[in-house]
């Protein structure tokens, strides 16, 4: 697979280095591999720089990464370059083959993982965030969304990925291409479900690697299983409160003050406030409740008097 | 606890000290100045020790190293202690180091003791008093302090044993001492095991082992002698010090302690001496607990903490005024963390002190007025500013969790200002003195992260909202002779009012994080408290060589719902009896505390009971081959009571009957 090697980069206008590069586009940036002549399909040299510096901090999936029509090469990302189980935010960038410049317009739809079950036989798909958008004005030729792995390759079940796209009128994607989805290191467990009457519910957290000792933003999705199962799950329409009582199993079950509930955004995520006084492991308890205050899940005090469902974080 | 007064009067060739009763010194090794306070065991005793035998001082004890000297029943966060006028902080946030546990005897020529307000010079933040460790320097030619009066070389050494945890003590020392140079180099060594207390039970992870090393020198710039450079250095290591009280024991306290200083001496006019000093110490402190049993999570828990600084003091005498000026500067780096290792799981870090730095700089004016042959006036105030910043991320955000709004660096101003007045009619001598001062939360206080406090069980937070804390003292002695002097009686009173006092509160609100702690307290500023010091003391010489002295002590602390506060010593004696016959001395002396009454029950305290204990000592001075000679030899607790005091950390058992023996020469 192409590596990116095609990136490399320099801004280098005020050291008085800027050649007769016609990449310099007044801005004198210049990027290795990318021809910023201007293209209006195409990122300005500023627009370029910030999308070329966001690429520096993840790592592309080749199984994931294609070409459309023989013009344009699609990359996609994650932050560690592999897919985990729970959460994980995925990002697409398109290059034109020509210029090597980013391109501002294209579209990613179904994008569907699906598991097979192999003693079963049987397929189901897992929580999608709906759209991938572009998420960060500055950098309009990345689009991010995300995916939420029900669990991990293994000789139990295995993954299969498939999305579409367009880009300036051409269309492509990926069929049926197998991944591997790894397990996360003990400790570490960011997806749970509940039930309520026949409905499955998925609760994946956002991003818990990104905290840190303190004050925390914490994020969360909840997501309706499908019918059929093999649909992409997409964000229950129903809005919830999640509760949480974050404690730390190993030191008796010591807690953090002032942790606010999650509730929901417009963006159809849960976010809340999550305080953690040190590293280690934390298991943080859940209460659901429904938008009349009721208990849905979780808030079962098991005999440790705590609730039965909880991610775990280790920091 | 005026014993001090008397000596002080009694001793009129004194001449390192002003007679007053708010100043108290032992002498570690003089052979000047009979009649001083020192140490039964001589050069022999552990710093400890020569603490315990000022007015005013308590010690707190975590086991049988490192005690933590607490001045008017005021613990380190209102006691300044300086060395030499340097700065130094302690690096354990157990406060298992005292800055007292990182000298050594034979470094000392001697302990001051200001009581109260009316600090020393360099002292900041001194509300209970303020302590200066004086170094030992040998001193030019001919100024020697040592056996050989000429000068030249010399040198000294002292073995001791102690039966009871076969405490052992070794020490020497070498002097250069010429006219233009002197230099003077120790070593020091201790050692001990886990000693027994009252009726032979074994007090486990009582052990402890030390080794100090220092120099001491001074040139003379100039024939004239009036400018003089000298220098320290000091550096001192414990290692494997057990601590019963606590959950876990050291396993290395490393200080080292630099400084080179310069005076000028001026020969007339109004001004006597001008110094400056700059200084640098470092401390490692490492705690340990592998060697306990049954514990629960292994945790790593070092702390470390540098200080550098100087200081410039002036001093002069003219007309009634003996005045001293003094500016200082320091900055101190406090940094210290703990790891937590649950079996298997992944290990669970916090910063428990920020990296806090402190930039302190302050101005100081003492003054000493002779209004007549009579009365004297001292007047002593000081003014200093503080910045601190704390400079870890990852603590400062830790403690935000519990302070939203706070910020990452703050500063205060604190001053204190003291005047005492003093009488003296026939044989009796009246004082009265009054002050206010204030002090700045120390960083444990407004920064301090999840500090388990084994005394009452409970994790403590710091509060980086406090407000300084300040006091209004007034303190008076009197002190009358009759029977020509034969006999003399002392009272001696203080009295502090304080305002915003420091104290860790409860807040149910927060989960503790110590396994098997009963909660958190969060430090707050009560809105007053008061703490009263008495003291009586009687000093009867009955026969040329026979004196009985006895001194009795009370003290009151209540907060602001007049509770008591904790560690407030109860009411305390002593009676010795003395006989000097030549070169022989001995002493009987019996010791104790009545049950403790007002305990701080509300603060996690409990009553001590009363105890009393026997001691007996005896010193024999003599030469040998023209070397001068003493042997020290006494037994503590004679009865081998089985007793702690109130100042004893989770009431740990002090030493059964210990027999001491040990040998001091004189090269």
């Amino acid at each position: 697979m192409n590596k990116k090697v095609l990136m490399l980069f320099l801004a280098i206008a005020s050291l008085g280095l800027v050649s007769c590069n016609s990449n310099d586009d007044e801005t004198g940036i210049v990027i290795d591999g990318i021809d910023l002549t201007s293209d209006v399909d195409c990122c300005s040299a500023e627009e370029a720089l910030q999308v070329y510096r966001f690429i520096q901090t993840v790592h592309i999936i080749p199984e994931l990464s294609t070409s459309v029509d023989g013009k344009y090469d699609v990359w996609a990302y994650t932050k560690t370059g592999t897919l985990h189980r729970g959460y994980n935010d995925l990002y697409f960038v398109v290059t034109k083959k020509k210029s090597g410049n980013y391109v501002k317009n294209f579209n990613i739809k179904n994008v569907t993982p699906l598991m097979h079950m192999v003693k079963m036989d049987m397929w189901h798909s897992t929580p999608v965030g709906g759209t991938f958008e572009v998420f960060d004005t500055t950098r309009p030729a990345v689009k991010r969304g995300w995916v939420s792995l029900l669990m991990n390759t293994s000789d139990a079940g295995n993954w299969q990925f498939s999305y579409d796209i367009e880009v300036l009128g051409s269309k492509g994607g990926v069929e049926k291409q197998a991944i591997n989805v790894e397990a996360l290191p003990e400790g570490q467990d960011w997806l749970k479900n509940f039930k309520v009457g026949d409905d499955t519910y998925f609760l994946s957290l956002v991003n818990p690697s990104d905290w840190k000792t303190g004050t925390n933003t914490i994020q969360a999705y909840i997501s309706k299983k499908s019918t059929p199962a093999t649909t992409p799950y997409a964000l229950a329409t129903e809005t919830f409160t999640i509760e949480i009582d974050p404690r730390m199993p190993d030191m008796g079950n010591h807690t953090s003050p002032d942790n606010v509930a999650l509730t929901k955004q417009q963006d159809g995520s849960y976010t809340g406030t999550i305080n953690l006084t040190m590293t280690g492991l934390w298991r943080i308890h859940l209460t659901v409740k429904d938008s009349k205050g009721n208990i849905v899940a979780g808030g079962d005090d098991l005999k440790d008097g705590f609730s039965s469902l909880y991610w775990d974080v280790t920091l | 606890m005026i014993g001090t007064l008397l000596l002080a009067i009694l001793s009129p060739s004194d001449t390192i000290i002003t007679s007053s009763h708010l100043i108290d010194e032992v002498v570690v090794v003089s052979a000047a100045g009979e009649g001083r306070k020192r140490s039964v065991k001589g050069l022999a005793a552990s710093i400890d020790e020569h603490l315990a035998e000022l007015s005013h001082v308590d010690l707190v004890r975590r086991g049988s190293y490192a005690w933590e000297p607490v001045v008017n029943n005021m613990a380190t966060e209102r006691v300044s202690t300086t060395i030499d006028g340097m700065k130094i902080f302690y690096a354990c946030t157990d406060k298992m180091d005292p800055v007292t546990s990182y000298v050594e005897s034979s470094n000392l020529q001697s302990i001051l003791l200001n009581s109260g307000l009316n600090g020393n010079p360099q002292s900041t933040g001194n509300i209970g008093g303020s302590l200066d460790l004086k170094l030992r320097k040998a001193g030019f030619g001919g100024e020697s302090l040592f056996s050989s009066k000429t000068g030249g070389l010399g040198g000294g050494l002292v073995v001791g044993h102690e039966t009871n945890g076969h405490l052992q003590v070794y020490g020497a020392d070498g002097v250069v001492s010429l006219p233009r140079f002197y230099t003077n180099v120790g070593v020091f060594y201790r050692h001990a095991d886990n000693y027994k207390e009252g009726g032979g039970r074994k007090v486990p992870f009582s052990q402890f082992q030390k080794v100090n090393v220092y120099d001491n020198f001074g040139f003379r710039l100039t024939e004239e002698g009036n400018d003089v450079v000298e220098g320290t250095f000091i550096y001192d290591r414990a290692s494997n010090v057990g601590y019963p009280a606590l959950n876990m024991d050291v396993a290395k306290a490393e200080a080292f302690i630099a400084s080179l200083s310069y005076r000028h001496q001026f020969v007339e006019g109004f001004l006597n001496a001008w110094e400056t000093k700059g200084y640098y110490n470092h401390i490692t402190h490492v705690m340990d607990d592998t060697k306990r049993p049954d514990v629960e999570i292994h945790m790593d828990m070092p702390g470390k903490s540098w200080t550098s600084g100087l200081y410039s003091l002036l001093t002069g005498t003219g007309g009634r005024h003996e005045v001293q000026a003094n500016y200082d500067l320091y900055y101190n780096r406090l940094f210290a963390d703990m790891t937590m290792y649950p079996g298997g799981a992944a290990p669970m870090y916090m910063v428990t002190w920020p990296d806090v730095g402190t930039l302190n700089t302050g101005l100081a004016v003492n003054d000493r007025i002779s209004l007549t042959g009579r009365q004297t006036v001292t007047l002593t105030a000081k003014w200093a500013m503080q910045w601190q910043r704390l400079n870890n991320e990852e603590g400062y955000y830790a403690l935000r969790v519990f302070f939203p709004g706070m910020k990452d660096s703050y500063n205060q101003t604190i001053g204190r200002i003291a005047a005492t007045y003093q009488l003296s009619i026939l044989n009796s001598q009246l004082s009265i003195g009054a002050g206010w001062g204030s002090r700045a939360p120390t960083v444990t206080e407004a920064y301090g992260y999840y500090l388990n406090n084994t005394f009452d069980q409970y994790d403590y937070i710091g509060n980086p909202r406090l407000k300084n804390e300040s006091a209004v003292e007034l303190n008076c002695a009197a002190k009358f002779s009759i029977f020509s002097s034969q006999l003399s009686i002392s009272l001696d009173a203080n009295a502090f009012f304080f305002s915003n006092y420091i104290i860790g509160q409860f807040e149910n609100r927060l989960s503790p994080m110590t396994v098997g702690a009963e909660g958190v307290k969060v430090y707050g500023n009560l809105s007053h408290a008061t703490m009263v010091n008495t003291a009586f003391t009687a000093d009867w010489k009955l026969l040329p060589w026979l004196t009985w002295n006895t001194r009795l002590s009370y003290a009151i602390g209540n907060d602001d719902v007049g509770k008591a506060l904790p560690l407030i010593s109860p009411f305390a004696y002593t009676s010795g009896i003395n006989c000097q016959l030549s070169s022989i001395n001995c002493k009987l002396t019996v010791k104790g505390n009545a049950r403790q009454v007002n305990y701080g029950k509300k603060y996690g305290e409990t009553s001590t009971p009363a105890y009393a204990i026997v001691n007996l000592s005896g010193q024999y001075a003599f030469h040998l081959h023209g070397h001068a000679l003493t042997l020290r030899a006494g037994v503590e607790n004679l009865l081998d009571k089985r007793y702690s005091t109130y100042s004893d950390w989770c009431d740990i058992p002090q030493k059964g009957r210990n027999f001491y023996t040990n040998l001091s020469v004189s090269l």
